[in-house]
């Protein structure tokens, strides 16, 4: 065979599809629609992970190991043993916590550090690295930072920063500039504020006591140096690894991360529908094309390759707009990926994003790999046509009738084994997703079948309303059932995921707010600002609470201490309320033992979250071990409570517990009641004015505080909800693209019809009675599908990432948008081909024949 | 429309390629970063420091603590020790206190208070530079902060460094601390120089007076060579140059306050190379503070202490300049056995050097080998290190050698031993 020859096909192709530009745009687009989404979320993903373990890389430095407290402190004694009486040399103290630079709206990690022992920790941070110790260590207040944040501030060493730790404002001076020497060294520290251990004592209040102790143990002596180190420590602390901590960190977003990478491969999916549907138009209609080409001794494998080339053409412009524009919307979703990050886990900040060869690369191998899977039936379709191909269309349809109680039983069956699959005991989060694969799969093969009984009930009602056209137009939709079926296939799935994902959403905010009101029982919150907004991780100043005792109008107060503390399951957040028995009325239990509320005032018993019983595998009865001041305790579980505030699970004590065993005398949030003479939001103003100058706090009442708190839940589900829009939007485009080719794949039939006499007005009534009711078949299956996805959405995989129980809420108004939106793009879709055909000279259409 | 498949295939292919290489060409690097700081003032400025202007009266056993407001100070012992085989061992083990700013800080370190008495003793210091805490004032709402013990302007340093004269080998190690959080620093009573587990502490003795009294000193190696050893005066403490008050240049204030132990009886143990070893021998004892030394032509210091096998001492040092026309500004003393005092005039001292060693670490060309003569006091000694490399190259280079000595004192062979230290021979 010459080139010239195989040439000649590829002009044919080329050809055709620039004869048929819609179609070709729209194919190019369903690609680079889901293609962009996988790629924007695995972009985001990326670059946030990447800043994460840059600077995780950049502050744990050349440590191997280090030594922490039982809370969040360590006594600085131990520092000075270390060194004095144990004589380890690699041993450096560090202080770390989060702050605001005044004039750049984002946290800082603040790295509170000893120069001098830095050395073989940080080079960045230590006094072989520039630090002017004069400056530093002298009990001046000054820091040093990054010199591109430097000029982003429009500052210059020696200038005064505005910080604000914990609510409360700082002065400092500019003590030197961090200069980087390449692009990963000056992310990973764009966020960084170096200062001295005394800066950062003064700063944290810390005095007397520091967040860890950083040691490089050489590997040949590490068992016998691990060994003389921990027998030196007190009580309460440990000797751990460095790495721990920073992949205790990782593994908190795991399931996150991993969800949203799920939604975008839904979206993939549905674009692969699309791009099969598209296909399967650009063969369909070439059938007397390939027909002639058989004819004049083009062979089946020839036809075969060229259908596929054309596949890879349009999956390969479609690839790269769509990594294009997965690179502009990846910029878009990592603002709001960090932000979810910062409200949930911990403080991230990722300046730019980061654009990896592996994301790039997944996205070229689906974006192709899904075009060519899509269009490799068609393809073989192609290549089969006979030489004759006058009858070749009603075979084909009558070969689908015959197969369609098949078809449907294979769905069924494959539908059945993704239910299967969440029956697996222990099944991972990738189990649910497999299931909702299989259960999506299964219920698209069944839809031809649905079709043909939805059409059979709508006909009747069609034929009532709109007469013999009403009735021609449903009776349509199955004559063409194997090419209506896959457009509706790729509509049902689009929607349905955008209902599967909006019930989810629901369920979750309405079972989010039904908790915070029974939680939140008293008048007043007071909470200083903290850095990761669904966790209190900074501390109210003891005057305050004084202040507030004594305010006028405050009837009781009862205070909350949050502090994360190693246990025998890692490091768990712990949190201490002195409600003592009148905890009952804030807390809603799931499990519990009987008499717990007294016992939890005065006896040695914890209760725990849902989500911590989860995740750990812990329940009622089991023995809990804390690291606490007085060494390692064990506390009995007698209840399990509902908390939708943390996904990572907590365990609540009361404070005289607390007290027993720990020296930290610390709060983080104060809930006031007011009395009965007092209104709340006189109170509120009142405490206000206050502490005005004391420590910059909220002050919330109670509606106030649901409010804040909704707020945030509703920033957290803001990826989500821009994903769910997204394929809203792609499901919009794949109906308005699979309908508008069919329409146009029809002009012959409406040639016909135009020349037996309709008028063009009918022609249009016809078409858009179509088209609509292909929107409504679609919108109506949609809803079983969407609600089958929601429900393992909320109870499968939300379960197995996080460990909540949610109500499941269907609104309505949700499902009417599902119909609305499949049938108002359908409508849609049908303006331009009958607008076109009702202009065309039906004569035109018909010489062909 | 001549496109072939491949042609219309390859364009997007070279696109996607150009891009990916320009996207992902920045290679995986280290994370590396230094810190630039706005220049400060260099050694020079001593504004605000107390300075050294006259003689002074020594209280002790406050003046053998530390003396902040002053810039630098040391405790510096050498000494040459001999296992129980007669194999000779020389040590330095020297402790600095550097202060990094003239004020002192609030409540950093136990040493403000004790030698509170210093400042007011010197009368050059305004009560102005002694700040409070900056940070309290800049930020006076962090009110729990005045109780870190971090914030500090002593740095202290140390060096310890041991001559295995068998083997010729000079080992060496230093640290860095700061004088604050217990970490470093120098306290009168109960009395200890330390820097971390390093340390310089009294021992209980009952014949011994706050002035003359032993002392303990011990200290690790990073590579294990380690030195416990206590040392006992056995002759009164020297007060060097002026009673304790020793000009080094000829600008005012270019002084120094300078005491010493020459002859301090030695015994301890050594550890090196998995070996204990038990020593004994001589160690000399010198602490000095001071704001300014040296003159701006003055490039550095050649210093003996040498110890006589008839009971003498003698102390010398000349500080060369960097013009060699000029004679160098030399102090000397020769110590009796009764512990007599006479201090060697300008000139008095002779000092040829016979041969020099260049290091093949720094390049710096140090004499190795003197003939040092006092005709007034019919003394004429060869001077030589015990062996060649002993250079301490460590944050500051300098050149810290045992020494044997051989000679004539009025007539009579004598021996003996000591240390040289040699400063500013650094290669520019």
């Amino acid at each position: 065979m010459s080139r010239k020859h195989q040439d000649l096909l590829w002009q044919s192709s080329l050809r055709f599809l620039l004869k048929h530009p819609w179609h070709f745009l729209l194919s190019i687009l369903g690609v680079a629609l889901g293609v962009a989404m996988v790629i924007s979320i695995d972009l985001s993903n990326s670059s946030a992970q990447r800043a994460f373990s840059l600077s995780a890389e950049a502050l744990t430095g050349k440590a191997t190991h280090q030594i922490q407290g039982s809370g969040g402190f360590l006594s600085e004694q131990v520092y000075r043993d270390v060194k004095l009486a144990t004589g380890y040399r690699n041993a450096a103290p560090v202080i770390d916590g989060y702050g605001r630079v005044q004039g750049l709206n984002r946290t800082f990690q603040i790295l509170g550090v000893d120069p001098i022992a830095e050395g073989p920790f940080r080079d960045f941070s230590s006094q072989d690295g520039g630090i002017d110790l004069a400056k530093f260590i002298t009990g001046q207040p000054t820091a040093v930072l990054s010199e591109l944040v430097l000029a982003n501030l429009g500052k210059n060493i020696g200038d005064s920063l505005q910080i604000s730790v914990g609510g409360r404002p700082f002065v400092l001076f500019i003590a030197g500039a961090i200069a980087t020497s390449n692009k990963p060294s000056e992310q990973a520290l764009e966020s960084v504020l170096l200062v001295d251990i005394n800066t950062a004592q003064h700063l944290f209040d810390m005095a007397g006591q520091l967040s860890r102790i950083d040691l490089i143990i050489p590997d040949e002596n590490e068992e016998l140096i691990i060994g003389s180190l921990s027998s030196s420590l007190p009580q309460g602390t440990r000797l751990v690894s460095s790495g721990s901590r920073t992949d205790t960190l990782s593994q908190m977003t795991r399931a996150f991360e991993l969800n949203l990478q799920a939604l975008s491969l839904l979206a993939l999916l549905v674009g692969m529908f699309l791009i099969y549907n598209t296909m399967t138009f650009s063969v369909v209609q070439r059938l007397p094309l390939i027909g002639r080409l058989r004819a004049l001794g083009v062979t089946k494998s020839e036809i075969l390759f060229m259908i596929i080339r054309e596949a890879v053409l349009i999956g390969l412009i479609g690839t790269m707009l769509g990594i294009t524009a997965g690179i502009g919307l990846a910029q878009f979703l990592l603002g709001l990926v960090t932000q979810s990050i910062n409200d949930l886990y911990f403080v991230l900040s990722v300046q730019e994003l980061t654009i990896d060869l592996v994301p790039v690369l997944k996205a070229v191998t689906l974006g192709l790999g899904a075009t060519l899977m899509a269009a490799f039936w068609p393809a073989r379709e192609a290549a089969e046509t006979e030489v004759s191909t006058v009858l070749r269309r009603s075979l084909s349809e009558s070969r689908l009738a015959q197969r369609l109680p098949s078809l449907s039983l294979i769905g069924l069956a494959i539908g059945l084994a993704g239910g299967g699959i969440l029956l697996i005991p222990n099944g991972e989060i990738i189990a649910g997703y497999n299931s909702l694969l299989f259960v999506i799969i299964g219920f698209s093969l069944v839809i031809p079948a649905l079709m043909v009984g939805l059409v059979a009930l709508m006909r009747p009602i069609f034929g009532a309303l709109n007469g013999l056209i009403g009735k021609m137009s449903v009776r349509g939709v199955v004559t063409e059932l194997s090419r209506t079926s896959v457009a509706v296939a790729a509509l049902v799935v689009a929607v349905a995921a955008s209902v599967g994902v909006g019930v989810m959403v629901d369920s979750f905010r309405v079972t989010v707010v039904s908790w915070l009101e029974s939680q939140l029982q008293a008048d007043i919150y007071v909470q200083p600002p903290s850095a990761v907004a669904r966790k209190a991780d900074a501390q109210l100043q003891a005057e305050l609470v004084q202040i507030f005792k004594e305010t006028e109008g405050v009837a009781s107060v009862h205070s909350v201490f949050s502090e994360d503390v190693m246990t025998t399951y890692g490091s768990s957040n712990l949190v201490t309320t002195s409600l003592g028995a009148k905890a009952s009325h804030s807390y809603q239990t799931k499990e519990i033992q009987d008499g717990f509320w007294e016992q939890f005032a005065l006896e040695e018993v914890i209760m725990i979250s849902e989500v911590y019983a989860y995740r750990f595998g812990v329940g009622m009865g089991d023995s809990l071990g804390i690291i606490t001041d007085k060494g390692m305790q064990y506390f009995p579980i007698q209840a399990i409570y509902f908390d939708y505030a943390s996904d990572m699970g907590t365990i609540t004590m009361n404070r005289s517990l607390y007290d027993r065993y720990f020296d930290n005398r610390a709060i983080s949030g104060l809930a006031l009641y007011a009395d009965d003479q007092t209104e709340v939001d006189v109170l509120v103003n009142r405490l206000r004015d206050s502490v005005v100058g004391v420590q910059e706090v909220f002050i919330r009442s109670n509606k106030g505080l649901r409010e804040a708190s909704i707020e945030i839940f509703d920033r957290t589900f803001t990826v989500t909800v821009v994903l769910r829009l997204l394929a809203v939007v792609v499901a919009f485009v794949g109906i308005l693209s699979s309908l508008m080719a069919l329409q146009l794949e029809r002009a012959r039939e409406h040639a016909v019809l135009r020349a037996n006499g309709m008028t063009p007005g009918q022609l249009w009534n016809y078409v858009i009675t179509q088209t609509g009711v292909m929107g409504v078949i679609a919108g109506v299956l949609s809803i079983p599908l969407g609600l089958l996805i929601s429900y393992v959405l909320v109870y499968v995989i939300n379960l197995r990432s996080f460990g909540w129980t949610l109500e499941f809420i269907v609104s309505p108004p949700l499902l009417i948008q599902a119909i609305g939106l499949a049938v108002g793009a359908a409508l849609l879709a049908g303006i331009y081909p009958s607008w076109k055909m009702a202009r065309a000279n039906p004569a035109d259409a018909l010489r062909n024949e | 429309m001549k496109l072939s498949f491949w042609q219309v295939i390859t364009i997007p292919l070279l696109v996607g390629l150009v891009l990916s290489w320009v996207l992902f060409s920045e290679s995986e690097a280290e994370i590396k970063a230094t810190i630039s700081a706005a220049q400060a003032l260099s050694g020079g400025d001593t504004e605000g420091y107390i300075q050294a202007l006259g003689p002074r009266e020594f209280v002790f056993p406050g003046d053998h603590g530390a003396h902040p407001g002053f810039k630098t100070e040391w405790w510096y012992y050498t000494g040459n020790l001999f296992t129980e085989e007669g194999k000779q061992i020389g040590y330095q083990f020297t402790i600095f206190r550097n202060q990094l700013s003239p004020s002192v800080a609030g409540n950093a370190s136990s040493l403000a208070q004790d030698n509170d008495r210093q400042t007011s003793q010197a009368g050059s210091t305004d009560p102005a530079q002694i700040k409070p805490d900056d940070f309290v004032r800049i930020n006076p709402e962090s009110k729990g902060a005045q109780n870190s013990v971090w914030n500090t302007n002593q740095l202290y340093l140390a060096h310890f460094a041991i001559s295995d004269v068998s083997k010729k080998e000079h080992v060496f190690d230093e640290r860095y601390s700061r004088g604050a959080a217990g970490l470093a620093g120098a306290s009168v009573d109960p009395y200890q120089i330390w820097l971390e587990d390093w340390e310089i502490t009294r021992v209980k003795d009952l014949e011994a007076s706050d002035e003359r009294f032993p002392v303990r000193i011990k200290a690790e190696m990073s590579n294990g060579t380690a030195l416990d050893v206590v040392l006992n005066p056995l002759k009164p403490l020297v007060l060097q140059g002026e009673e304790g008050y020793d000009k080094k240049g000829g600008e005012d204030g270019n002084a120094s306050f300078y005491i010493s132990f020459t002859r301090m009886q030695t015994e301890g143990i050594l550890q090196k190379d998995g070996e204990s070893l038990v020593v004994s021998g001589l160690s000399w004892m010198d602490h000095e503070w001071s704001t300014s030394a040296l003159d701006s032509g003055q490039t550095g210091w050649d210093w003996f202490s040498i110890q006589l096998s008839n009971g003498y001492e003698l102390m010398y040092y000349q500080i060369r300049n960097t013009d060699p026309e000029l004679l160098p500004q030399t102090t000397g003393s020769l110590v009796a056995p009764n512990g007599q005092k006479r201090d060697l005039d300008q000139g008095e001292v002779r000092l040829d050097v016979l041969k020099y060693w260049t290091s093949p670490y720094t390049g710096a060309r140090y004499p190795v080998q003197w003939i040092l003569a006092i005709p007034s006091e019919e003394l004429e000694i060869d001077v030589a290190t015990v062996f060649d490399d002993q250079e301490m190259t460590v944050s500051v280079q300098y050149y810290e050698g045992a020494l044997q000595v051989s000679g004539k004192f009025r007539d009579k062979a004598i021996k003996g031993n000591g240390y040289i230290e040699m400063t500013g021979y650094e290669q520019d």
